[in-house]
């Protein structure tokens, strides 16, 4: 967008229309809806700073026609109409979702966010996303195309659920499954190797948490937010709602109003539903807190659903509690609450607390990404992130999200190992001092500064400077000592807390790594990279630079078969290889097999523990 | 090993006189005896990369010979690529100690490695009085979406094989790969079992009773065995089973066209033709990728994901398998076929499976033993040392098959009781080496070797 002169100003946001949920809500829940994009100068792709939509169909070999979203047509309509057949709105909406997406990990961040992948010739460095890259009924992330990928498909003509039978069905218009492969992008930005799947909580907490992304995003949706709210009178975590009713609270209309799920907690419904499965990919919810599950699941999404329960009875913990004194006020002056008579002030209260909820919640789990080792991650781990990530800015928790997460997480059977009780001060990280018992001198000589980007011979002085620090107290940091120590992904953080302070931080890696084998006692197996290392979360605050706030380890450890950490890794490493749909047939060791195709790590998902 | 129907006969009868033959594992005493009126036996013939069978059960009438048994056989197939040439003497062996008289033929799916005997020995089989055959019900022509599943299965597993086949025609990289490798193989497995099943479905051309049996069927004193019932567990109907063998279709794939020339089928086109721009088109001018970028994602895209397809039609199939519990004089005996998790998951899911696993005395390993046909949660629920186990397998040519930490278990789980087709010595078939444990000196309680078959005994 050019300045005609130099007093006009431009926009803060660009309007451009999405859809809610995905094309078969049709025009209901307020399924076309309206995302406030940060306004930034777009080529036509659009190819903006983050993000480069590319409409090149592998399986078509073609390109579609770009969209030009600075078009004056395209403008005056605050972005193209929703629409199936025109692969224009295909690229606005991809565009925008992604981009609202980023928006909230910066917000929550406090930081501008980098890609996981190496910047271009030109030195750019775009996430692009092909829209309709192929046939097939997938979509997911890829580093080393430094690209979203989204396929597209007929329906099943089996059972096609609310498509037609045969009709072509479009990954990219769902608005969740574009969340959750951007939050993959995302969260591989942040950390070198925390993509990396080690053990079954690791690839499971990546579809967990995108997952939990996704579903968070779903109450930002004003118009099906007060639509759910009206339907289950308030009580939003139902999964059965009642009809549909018409705006002044009359009967249901059409059949179709007769729908019962709560398109708030379910995920990707079209998707699934075209499969042929007869239900969303996923339900996220529902199930009964079940501390058993924990032991029994493995498949990565089913183990992935576990967590994401876990935060969601959280959330809605505080939301009933954040709610009850407008239910009491509405009660006690005769007001109906029940589902389909809410009082439409009472119905905006609600839709304004649960949204609220949900900013806080997902904000609360993307910052507790700063706070997580940086490799072979556990739910436990993931727990105590959020509980030191929230306490650090909000010391006092009057509304007690953090005693929400703890007791849900508990009651899913998620608990952290060598933790001794379930109280906000032993699920926080510690300095390392605490743990083993002698004082760390700070670590000096790092220059960061607040107002400008730090340059990048800056960056590699301050990597030779954590590197060296590293060695010089590798058994306080749960280094493990005469193995290179490497720095990674510094990130500085700037918060506001809620009490006008401001906090500036470092987080950086401290990485070790050797080969080991996979089968320990064979000498002709292959070998992968076994790593270990600490995340680092580091003062900036005027007279404590350099101090080490926390330390959170994951240690490489011994050598040989004592090493517990080790074994499990192995032993996870031989499930997947042996639950690779093609092991079967296939005449070397899978690691091998492996290495030359990336996507077989896409074909593994079905399996996983469940056998030998 | 090819040999006339006189002398299998003479050779066989010498063998089983003499219990152990040269080179075979010793029994443990005398091995259980001969077959009596007493004794269920499960024949397990090694043929190389495939399952073939023979349940033996005794009836009242008759004593000590064959005549007062029923015999069932199981499956007899062998996969193309790990075929030691030893089929043709097992059907033989099969017609003497039945006398050609055979109860009921079960063929537990439609693969290569479990049927492909059916035809290839179909002149031998016609001399067969055999009265009835048993098919998993997603095998039945009259069963309108059984009929809708295969062939759409048939027209897959074709259409990958032309792709295959065009590809290699035309000297692409991709045909060359460890997965098209791998994947080649799981489609020969697929295609080329009409013959088998046309001669299955026809009961033999004999009039054989056909039975298209399905999950939650019981079956009592069938195919004239009196006192046996049979359990039927998978495959079952349910609709979320169904999924899990109903792979996306459509997928455009290769095929020679005329002259040799490869064409795309199945072609889906998302949007009209006036969206697609020209490549020199000036809008696309900062967005065009290099012609490298281009070639690299079609080879990622479109072929890696035909390659993981056909290993999801392998799986779905297996996943057809005819999943079957004898119950018999108190004696449980499972034959799972090459069941997958998705398909003992529904009946493990159901609460006759808290009551079946831990009574089960015999469980033929479903899939060679392979990684996901086995799953934890039912081989730990069945009893501990309470039953015992075969293993039709073959580690060549493909090594990750049996996975060694399942043989490690169920030895453990069986107290010894397990025996894989692999250890018999047969001249020409690839020999075991360097996978534990170990071929032990003596074959565990109950077991006998034949000239290239084990014997389970089991006294009642």
């Amino acid at each position: 967008m050019k300045k005609k002169d130099g007093f006009e100003e431009s926009p803060l946001y660009r309007p451009l229309k999405v859809y809610a949920f995905d094309p078969s809500h049709g025009r209901s829940l307020g399924n076309h809806m309206t995302v406030n994009v940060r306004n930034e100068e777009l080529e036509p792709g659009p190819v903006g700073g983050y993000l480069e939509v590319i409409d090149y169909d592998v399986s078509n070999d073609c390109y579609y026609q770009p969209v030009d979203l600075n078009a004056v047509s395209v403008m005056m309509g605050g972005g193209l109409e929703p629409s199936e057949s025109d692969p224009r709105f295909h690229q606005q909406m991809v565009y925008a979702v992604a981009s609202e997406t980023i928006r909230r990990f910066e917000f929550a961040l406090g930081r501008r966010i980098k890609w996981g992948f190496r910047a271009e010739g030109d030195g750019s460095r775009r996430l692009r996303i092909f829209p309709h890259a192929m046939q097939e009924a997938n979509a997911y992330y890829d580093r080393d195309t430094r690209a979203l990928v989204f396929g597209y498909f007929p329906a099943s003509d089996l059972d096609a659920g609310s498509s037609l039978p045969g009709q072509t069905v479009f990954t990219c218009l769902s608005h969740d499954i574009i969340v959750h492969e951007t939050t993959h992008a995302l969260i591989d930005g942040q950390r070198k190797y925390f993509l990396e799947s080690t053990g079954p909580d690791s690839l499971a907490f990546h579809e967990g948490f995108a997952d939990i992304v996704a579903l968070f995003q779903h109450f930002s949706f004003k118009e099906a937010l007060l639509e759910m709210i009206q339907r289950t009178g308030g009580l939003i975590f139902k999964l059965d709602v009642g009809p549909e009713v018409r705006p002044d609270g009359g009967g249901p209309v059409g059949q179709f109003s007769l729908s019962t799920s709560n398109p708030l907690v379910q995920l990707a419904k079209q998707f699934g539903e075209a499969l042929g499965t007869r239900a969303a990919l996923r339900q996220a919810l529902g199930t009964p807190p079940n501390s058993k599950d924990i032991q029994k699941l493995h498949e990565p999404h089913d183990r992935g659903a576990i967590l994401v329960a876990a935060v969601f009875d959280a959330f809605f913990t505080v939301y009933i509690r954040r709610t009850r004194d407008l239910m009491r006020i509405a009660r006690a002056s005769g007001a109906v609450t029940a589902p389909g008579d809410l009082h439409p002030d009472l119905a905006n209260r609600l839709a304004g607390e649960a949204a609220k909820t949900a900013e806080h919640f997902s904000n609360i789990c993307i910052r507790a990404l700063d706070y997580c080792p940086p490799v072979d991650i556990h739910f436990g781990d993931f727990l105590r992130a959020l509980i030191t990530a929230d306490s650090d800015l909000v010391p006092d928790d009057p509304l007690e999200y953090r005693a929400a997460l703890r007791t849900a997480f508990l009651l899913r059977g998620i608990v952290p190992e060598e933790v001794t009780s379930n109280s906000d001060e032993a699920l926080r990280w510690c300095p390392p001092e605490v743990l083993e018992g002698k004082k760390l001198p700070r670590c000096e000589g790092l220059t960061f500064d607040l107002l400008r980007p730090t340059s990048p011979s800056e960056l590699v002085r301050n990597a030779t400077t954590l590197s060296k620090f590293g060695k010089q107290h590798a058994a306080l940091l749960g280094l493990t000592p005469g193995v290179p120590v490497q720095a990674h992904s510094f990130h500085t953080v700037h918060r506001v807390a809620p009490d006008g302070r401001l906090k500036a931080e470092v987080v950086a890696e401290l990485m070790q790594q050797r080969p080991e084998k996979f089968e320990a006692e064979d000498s002709g197996s292959p070998s992968f990279i076994f790593r270990g290392g600490t995340t680092l979360v580091i003062d900036l605050a005027h007279g404590r630079e350099g101090e080490i706030r926390y330390a959170i380890r994951k240690p490489l450890g011994a050598r040989g078969t004592e090493n517990a950490r080790l074994n499990r890794q192995r032993e996870f490493q031989g499930h997947i290889h042996s639950n690779l749909a093609y092991t079967t047939f296939l005449d070397k060791h899978p690691a091998e097999g492996m290495k030359k195709s990336r996507r077989a790590r896409s074909l593994t998902f079905d399996a996983i523990h469940r056998g030998y | 090993m090819t040999s006339t129907k006189k002398n299998s006969k003479k050779s066989s009868k010498k063998s089983s006189k003499k219990s152990s033959k040269k080179g075979a594992i010793p029994a443990d005493g005398d091995g259980g005896g001969a077959l009596d009126p007493r004794t269920i036996r499960v024949r397990m013939y090694r043929v190389g990369f495939g399952d073939c069978f023979l349940l033996s059960l005794p009836i009242a009438k008759g004593s000590g010979t064959t005549e007062g048994h029923r015999h069932i056989l199981v499956d007899c197939g062998v996969h193309g690529q790990g075929d030691i040439n030893t089929m043709a003497a097992a059907i033989d062996n099969i017609a003497e100690v039945t006398d050609r008289t055979l109860a009921a033929v079960i063929a537990t799916h439609s693969h290569q490695d479990h049927i492909s005997g059916f035809a290839r020995y179909g002149e031998k089989f016609s001399g067969f009085d055999i009265e009835e055959v048993w098919l998993p019900w997603c095998e039945n022509p009259e069963d309108g979406l059984a009929l809708k599943m295969q062939r759409k299965h048939a027209a897959l597993a074709d259409q990958l094989d032309e792709h295959f086949h065009a590809q290699a025609a035309a000297a692409s990289p991709q045909a060359r790969t460890p997965e098209r490798k791998a994947a080649k193989e799981a489609v020969a497995n697929l295609v080329g079992n009409q013959k088998a099943m046309q001669l299955l479905r026809s009961g033999f051309g004999v009039n054989a009773r056909v039975r298209y049996l399905e999950a939650g069927a019981t079956l009592s004193n069938p195919a004239d065995i009196p006192g046996l019932s049979v359990r039927v567990l998978g495959p079952p109907r349910d609709q979320k089973f169904l999924a899990k063998m109903d792979p996306p279709e459509d997928q455009r794939y290769l095929r020679l066209g005329a002259g040799g020339r490869t064409e795309t089928a199945n072609e889906l086109h998302p949007f009209t033709r006036r969206w697609e721009i020209a490549r020199d088109d000036r809008r696309l001018a900062h967005l065009l990728l290099p012609a490298t970028e281009e070639k690299r994602l079609k080879e990622d895209l479109t072929d890696a994901s035909l390659d993981g397809l056909a290993f999801a039609l392998d799986q779905a199939k297996n996943n057809t398998s005819l999943v079957t519990l004898f119950v018999f004089r108190g004696q449980y005996l499972l034959f799972p076929g090459d069941a997958q998790y998705g398909n003992w998951k529904w009946w493990l899911d159901q609460s006759e499976a808290e009551d079946i696993l831990p009574r089960i005395n015999f469980l033929k390993v479903a899939h060679h033993g392979s990684h996901n046909a086995t799953p934890k949660d039912a081989l730990e629920r069945m009893s501990e040392g309470g039953f015992a186990a075969m293993i039709s397998t073959q580690n060549a040519p493909w090594a990750s098959i049996p996975r060694i930490p399942l043989v490690e278990r169920l030895s453990q789980k069986t107290a010894r009781r397990v025996v894989r087709s692999d250890w018999i010595k047969v001249a020409g078939a690839p020999v075991l080496k360097n996978t534990p444990p170990p071929i032990p000196t003596t074959l565990p309680k109950g077991f006998v070797q034949g000239d290239f078959w084990f014997d389970y005994l089991i006294k009642v």
